[in-house]
């Protein structure tokens, strides 16, 4: 500044001072810097976590996205293959490498399927000419049933091993890109740089004498031990009789030599009229039943448990009249029988078990569901060796690929129609499920590459009822993982949903009462120093981890209940009938004393009313149980013993009084104040216990006389909501998941009473109103939208809650409301199969389905309750 | 009608009765039927339910922490030794852990005499029992035993009676028949035994951290080197020089750690040898002898026979061992020390990501963004997904983190330990992310509150005193609005720290052989799977061979958790009441 003063040039000093204003408005380069620099990495930052939040739902969106969409096709093969006679079976390896077939002069050609290249041929050295082949599920096991009435066994096997590099054979041939050959043998590079090499083996055993006549249909079987295989096979012959044979290969352990001992029994004759044929038939594996197709659309079945007797269980029209049976297939697990008839339908038959059934032995075979049907007759079907899909194939040449669970055609191919009309053709699906090989009788070969995604998952399995496999009909059925690997999955999300509902439903039963009458009276009733100590209390109580509460309630409460259930049930009208009691007697306090006594002692007082009430409780227990379940409230859940009244009278008894209350109020209500404002206080308090007392015991009798007229009727709600009792059951769950729902929506629920302006309270008490009626009439109505979205946003915590639930809701995802069985929800589920769900695989996408669901149930529930309270906000500020 | 209620507004239902009082009072003669006590209006009933409802909450919490506490805090008390008869003849040792009525089953009511089967039917069929922990589980199969008050004949508690923790198989609880010292028979003696058993324990400390720490580096070591050649192989092509190269260097320094281990497992074995000659006879109360090794036994006591002293002195080093040392038998014994360990450093990763990010959208949404329909609709969004139940965010965790960002990392640094994933699978880096993300909307939305509660008036100071936004930010709002934050901060904290279902899918493991922070290169392992206090008691409460010996443990770890979280949060509620106030009186 002195600076400044001492300029004399008036020029200078001008240009001086105006230069020194221009910098010192100059913000410092760094500042221009750091703002720009905090607004770009606030604003990028701040953008990020939203993106990412809303990354999650569009991440699990394309998790779950390929469980619906179909398939894809990925290539076609069409060639011929140089077979000398007529085909009558084929088999290819996993890799859809090589390709086995045997056609009726005993010739086996080897041959590259991407290709045709014929790769090895051998003659089998058949006798006669081959009439009948029929192999195991693995399709490299066949009998082959002969003109002149024997069978021959054969091994048709692809194994693979793996060669080193520097083995490699050096005359190797060029079969594709992939694949090359030498010596009958096929070598392909895998990942390791090894080379997979594939070899036939292919072997034939003795002929057996089965019959004078021609074998016209033959099915084979294995089963056993690996050290005692036991194979069977059942044939039927011209004259249309079946025979079954169980051969036991015996190895001799000195020599190595195995003996083939063969028994045949000849089934009861078939009920055959007029030029009726046998057209197909089917043995299960362990050869304790066949099941034999006609022309006349008929299925008949044997049952073999005893093979020296077997007997013909049952017979029945499978078909439409003049409609023939025309292929047969068992899908994998032999539970499901394919019935293919010849005007293209496709029917699936369980045999089941029910009293009255219409075969001899106690099953009998009903229709679970048909399939789209074919454009034409079914001349071929054949299963899929890892799941229930299976190929059929028509006389017009249409190839599908069927799931038969899922109900759903997933792929349709066409033969190529250059040899004119199709002939009758094998067809067989890769052991993967992931491709078709179909060869007909001339050996035109046709394959088909596919990835069908999740073919078992459709919007209707995940959400309809589907008849599965083993039961009596379609039902809601959640069963991801089974003990073997032909088990179908059932993946009904819709007893997981159940489980969700049920669970919360019983957490907000006792949770939303509890919840919003402590926060009427923490909000209305406490003075500010109890309210500054007992909301900070039950804010801790929302931050307990879940863990521990589930921890209490499995190991703690869970058996406690178990054994004390009749004091539980008693509490549970003990504990409102105290207070009651509490509440009259304090009427008939004088108001000097009520007056004193306000406020937390009476507080203190409401909570020795409960201790009390509950040690009473406990202590009655027992009795109470004789008194109204025989002494034993479990045996009594499960019907045995009893009827349905006294738990219907418990029942009925708030219902009932809570309806005399309302016609006392409406019909004398008037006269009873009349009668009791004269008095004074003590007075009027004592005549108004009476009051309640008499209504308590009306109520009962009421009550009583209506559980009775209801078991009169019949009902009995055993068996309803009311079953066999489990020690891990709703009940449990439902109090402890209060337990984490309670502070949530008391902390809500008393904030937006909170936030009723104070003047409308003082309006309505300035107008005469009691602090209870303007608790009632002014501010709770004011409140609502707030105090419902509590309730909303505590419903959507139990609806996520995962470990009380995992601990102690027993997990099985069964649909019934019984308040005394467990549950499983969706959450639970997810925490219990996504562990060890394999990446990818169709369980874990599922879960990942049921992830999205629980999302989308949560964040809705939740953005509708907090669109509520944002209404209720302005319009208390607006008050 | 001359009253004027000249109070405050009532704040208790016993003002309505005061009004009514007080009217009456002033009514004088003139008695007035209207005013009179009008007990529906009053509600009295309606208010016990309410008050009731009020009641049972707060009963039911404090309920469940005494309970908790209690079960917790007496878990380690040493308890005196039970002989008990039975009337059959049986005699029996054990702790009496719990016990009460209960109802007699009918197949039990036949056995008895008819003066037994009237008694208790006198009781509707409610006689009462004692738990005992018998323990001896390698000689019964089974460590408890019911024992119906109506069976008993005498008991006693014996002082020769001792209570053995042993390192393996779990409790013993018998006399003591027996010692071996130096390969010879001794007499009985508690000094001698005291100061073998102190020596025994050394030995075991010593053998195990040959075994554990030093053979352990040397595993470690090796696998590196094994790696080190898969890894050049990988890179290099089978049977280049370079990898022919490495693969020879990897191979000599294999064989030297071979041999290193050699001489340290000779170590081992001579001291185990030594080891053998300490033994201790024990005899169970059928007469049964368990010989072991001295230095199996973790602790040993005369139940019957301890001074407050000695019992006070047994109690803390229980506590001590607890919390300082690993947890063994199936995790119902022993210690928690990984743990704490795990539940500590996952919740302190969590911070380190939670932090930086809620903060900066709360900054975001509250200072940059354009107040308007979006940024409401993304503030309604972020407040529910705090609503989102947590197991979601576990299955996100597993696909996206884990498999997805995983998956890639292991494709890209360690393609030479594939297929063992070494990121492509749950560890503490995705389990913190997971917990990050989930209670990022916590964070966001403390900090947003304490952001909009620093007065507008402070902003309006600093920007007209010519501070740019982020100036004003950075010195004005922040600190001001520090405190808020910080308890956003604890309550995620302490909401991470309590949850357990997402950690189930993204990387806790109810055993870590190995902490995420350890000796070896490069000693923050974030790729590992960790253990944690609420999976701790999930795992043992249910998994466990016998959930009932696994209960005293259950309750303990459960009683660390609690605090753990009760301290965080009180923090946090302190922080803001005192925050509440400061603004409400430093309002400019």
């Amino acid at each position: 500044m002195t600076d400044t003063a001492q300029v004399s040039a008036g020029d200078s000093n001008e240009a001086r001072s105006e230069r020194r204003r221009l910098r010192s408005l100059d913000t410092r380069r760094s500042v221009v810097w750091g703002e720009k620099i905090a607004r770009g990495v606030i604003t990028v930052g701040g953008l990020m976590v939203i993106v990412a939040v809303f990354g999650i739902m569009i991440f699990l969106f394309r998790v779950v996205s390929p469980l619906l969409s179909s398939g894809e096709v990925l290539g076609e093969t069409t060639y011929r293959a140089p077979v000398s006679g007529q085909v009558l079976w084929v088999n290819g390896d996993e890799f859809q490498t090589m390709g086995i077939s045997v056609d009726d002069g005993g010739e086996a050609l080897v041959f590259h399927i991407p290709t045709g290249t014929e790769i090895a041929r051998q003659d089998m050295g058949f006798d006669a000419t081959a009439t009948a082949v029929s192999g195991t599920i693995g399709r490299d096991q066949i009998a082959v049933g002969f003109e002149d009435g024997s069978v021959r066994f054969a091994s048709l096997a692809v194994s693979a091993t793996a060669t080193r590099p520097a083995q490699l054979p050096s005359d190797l041939q060029r079969l594709s890109d992939r694949d090359r050959t030498s010596g009958g043998r096929v070598f392909t590079q895998v990942q390791t740089g090894d080379f997979r090499t594939l070899s036939a083996e292919i072997t034939v055993g003795e002929p057996e004498q089965i019959s004078e006549r021609p074998i016209v249909a033959v099915d084979y079987r294995t089963g056993g031990t690996a050290e005692r295989p036991t194979i069977s096979f059942a044939t039927v012959d011209a004259d249309n009789i079946v025979r079954v044979s169980r051969s036991r290969i015996q190895r001799n352990m000195m020599t190595g030599e195995e003996t083939v001992r063969t028994s045949t029994v000849e089934l009861p004759a078939l009920p055959l009229e007029g030029d009726v044929q046998v057209t197909d038939l089917l043995l299960s594996g362990s050869a304790d039943r066949a099941i034999v197709g006609t022309s006349d659309g008929r299925l008949h079945r044997y049952d073999l448990r005893n093979i020296d007797a077997p007997i013909l269980a049952e017979s029945l029209r499978a078909t439409p009249d003049g409609v023939a049976i025309s292929a047969l297939t068992f899908l994998g697990g032999e539970q499901s029988l394919v019935v293919g008839g010849s005007d293209g339908s496709l029917g699936i038959w369980f045999r089941i078990q029910r009293a009255g059934a219409r075969g001899t032995d106690g099953f009998e075979l009903v229709q679970s569901r048909s399939h789209q049907a074919m454009p034409a007759a079914v001349i071929d079907l054949t299963e899929a060796q890892r799941d229930k899909s299976f190929a059929a194939t028509d006389m017009d040449g249409n190839v599908w690929l069927v799931h038969s669970t899922s109900d759903q055609v997933l792929f349709e191919f066409a033969r190529s129609t250059a040899e004119g009309q199709p002939s009758p053709a094998q067809s067989m699906i890769f052991p993967r499920g992931d491709g078709i090989l179909l060869m007909s009788e001339t050996g035109a070969v046709e394959a088909w590459q596919f990835r069908a995604n999740h073919a078992e998952v459709t919007l209707r399995v995940l959400f309809g009822q589907i008849w599965y496999e083993g039961y009596g009909g379609p039902e809601y059925i959640w069963q991801s993982t089974a003990g073997t690997d032909l088990a179908e999955p059932k993946y009904s999300l819709v007893p997981l949903v159940f489980g969700t509902f049920k669970a919360a439903f019983y957490a907000m039963l006792f949770a939303a009462p509890i919840a919003l009458m402590a926060a009427i009276y923490t909000s209305e009733f406490v003075d500010r120093r109890v309210r500054a100590t007992v909301k900070p209390m039950m804010e801790m109580m929302e931050s307990l981890p879940t863990v521990v509460l589930g921890f209490v309630a499995a190991l703690v409460l869970a058996p406690l209940v178990e054994e004390w259930i009749g004091a539980v049930l008693l509490g549970f009208f003990a504990l409102p009938t105290g207070l009651m009691l509490g509440a009259f007697l304090w009427q008939m306090l004088p108001v000097q004393q009520a007056l004193r006594f306000d406020g937390f002692p009476k507080f203190v007082l409401m909570a020795v009313t409960i201790i009390v009430t509950a040690w009473v409780a406990y202590n009655l227990g027992t009795p109470f149980e004789w008194l109204l379940f025989y002494g034993d409230f479990k045996a009594w859940t499960t019907g045995r013993i009893g009827t349905g009244t006294p738990f219907m009278f418990l029942i009925l008894l708030p219902v009932s009084y809570l309806a005399l209350g309302w016609t006392f109020r409406r019909t004398l209500g008037h006269h009873w104040r009349a009668l009791i404002g004269d008095r004074d206080r003590a007075q009027a308090g004592r005549l108004d216990v009476l009051r309640w007392l008499a209504m308590l015991a009306a109520a009962m009798l009421l009550s009583f006389a209506l559980a009775s007229m209801l078991t009169l009727i019949g009902y009995d709600p055993r068996g309803g909501f009311i079953d066999s009792y489990q020690q891990r059951n709703a009940l449990v769950v439902g109090f402890v998941m209060a337990f984490a729902v309670i502070p949530n929506i008391y902390t809500l629920a008393e904030d937006a009473l909170n936030a009723v302006p104070g003047h409308l309270r003082a309006a309505s008490l300035a107008c005469g109103a009691t602090p209870w009626q303007t608790a009632i009439l002014v501010v709770l109505p004011t409140a609502m939208s707030g105090v419902f979205s509590a309730v909303m946003m505590g419903f959507g915590r139990a609806v996520g809650e995962t470990m009380i639930v995992v601990m102690a809701a027993g997990n099985t995802p069964i649909m019934e409301w019984n308040i005394f069985s467990g549950l499983r929800t969706l959450s639970a589920n997810i925490a219990i199969e996504l562990p060890e769900a394999v990446k990818d695989g169709t369980n874990y996408r599922v879960l990942f389905l049921a992830a999205l669901t629980l999302f989308i149930m949560t964040f809705v529930i939740n953005t509708l309750a907090e669109l509520i309270r944002q209404r209720f906000r302005k319009r208390a500020f607006q008050l | 009608m001359s009253v004027s209620n000249d109070q405050d507004i009532p704040a208790s239902g016993a003002a309505g009765l005061a009004g009514v009082a007080a009217r009456e009072a002033t009514g004088g003669g003139r008695r007035v039927r209207r005013f009179s006590a009008d007990l529906s209006a009053v509600g009295e009933p309606a208010l016990w339910a309410f008050g009731g409802a009020l009641a049972l909450g707060i009963i039911l919490i404090s309920g469940f922490l005494f309970m908790i506490a209690w079960n917790g805090m007496t878990t380690f008390w040493p308890k005196p030794i039970e002989q008990v008869e039975l009337r059959d003849g049986t005699v029996l040792a054990g702790v009496a852990t719990r016990g009460g009525p209960y109802r007699v089953g009918e197949d039990v009511l036949l056995t008895l005499d008819d003066a037994q089967r009237a008694e208790i039917e006198g009781e509707l069929g409610i006689a009462s029992r004692t738990l005992y922990k018998t323990a001896n589980f390698d000689l019964y199969g089974d460590d408890f035993r019911w024992v119906s008050d109506f069976e008993v004949a005498s008991l006693s508690q014996p002082d020769d009676f001792w209570y053995f923790e042993r390192q393996v198989w779990g409790v013993f609880i018998g006399r003591i028949a027996g010692l071996t010292v130096g390969g010879e028979p001794r007499e009985m003696d508690r000094a001698l035994l005291a100061r073998e058993h102190t020596a025994a324990r050394e030995r075991f400390a010593q053998m195990r951290r040959l075994e554990q720490r030093e053979i352990g580096a040397i595993n470690h070591r090796i696998e590196r080197e094994r790696l080190a050649q898969r890894r050049a192989v990988l890179r290099h092509g089978e049977g280049s020089p370079q990898s022919q190269a490495a693969i020879e260097a990897a191979q000599a320094s294999i064989a030297e750690l071979q041999a290193e281990f050699q001489t340290l497992q000779a170590q081992v074995n001579e001291i185990r040898a030594t080891d053998r000659q300490y033994r201790i006879q024990m005899e169970e109360v059928g007469g049964r002898v368990v010989d072991i090794e001295l230095s199996q036994i973790v602790r040993l006591f005369p139940s019957n026979d301890l001074s407050l002293g000695q019992k006070i002195g047994i109690y803390f080093s229980r506590w001590w061992e607890f919390i300082s040392t690993e947890p063994r038998e199936a995790n119902t014994q022993g210690g928690v020390l990984p743990a704490i360990f795990g539940t500590v450093a996952m919740t302190l990763l969590m911070v380190v990501f939670v932090a930086p990010f809620g903060v900066i959208t709360a900054l975001y949404l509250r200072e940059y963004a354009k107040q308007g329909r979006i940024t409401s609709l993304v503030r309604i969004s972020v407040n529910n997904l705090a609503g989102v139940p947590s197991i979601v965010y576990g299955v996100f965790g597993l696909g996206f983190f884990a498999y997805t960002m995983g998956g890639s990392i292991d494709q890209l640094f360690y393609a030479e330990n594939l297929p063992n994933p070494t990121f492509g699978k749950g560890g503490i880096l995705w389990a913190s992310l997971t917990l990050a993300l989930l209670t990022v909307p916590v964070v966001i939305v403390a900090t947003e509150e304490a952001l909009s509660a620093v007065p507008r008036s402070m902003r309006e100071g600093s920007l007209a005193c010519g501070a740019s936004k982020w100036q004003t930010i950075r010195y004005i709002v922040l600190p001001k609005a520090m405190p808020g934050i910080m308890t956003g901060m604890i309550l995620a904290m302490a909401r991470g720290a309590g949850e357990v279902a997402p950690l189930m899918l993204v990387g806790v493991v109810k055993l870590a052989p190995a902490l995420p922070i350890d000796g070896f290169y490069p000693f923050v392992h974030l790729d590992r799977s960790f253990m944690h206090l609420g999976f701790h008691i999930f795992d043992v409460g249910f998994q466990s061979r016998n959930s009932e010996a696994g209960k005293p443990m259950v309750f303990v770890t459960t009683l660390l958790l609690l605090a753990l979280i009760v301290t965080m949060n009180a923090t946090a509620i302190i922080i803001r009441n005192r925050l509440k106030r400061k603004y409400a009186d430093g309002q400019f």
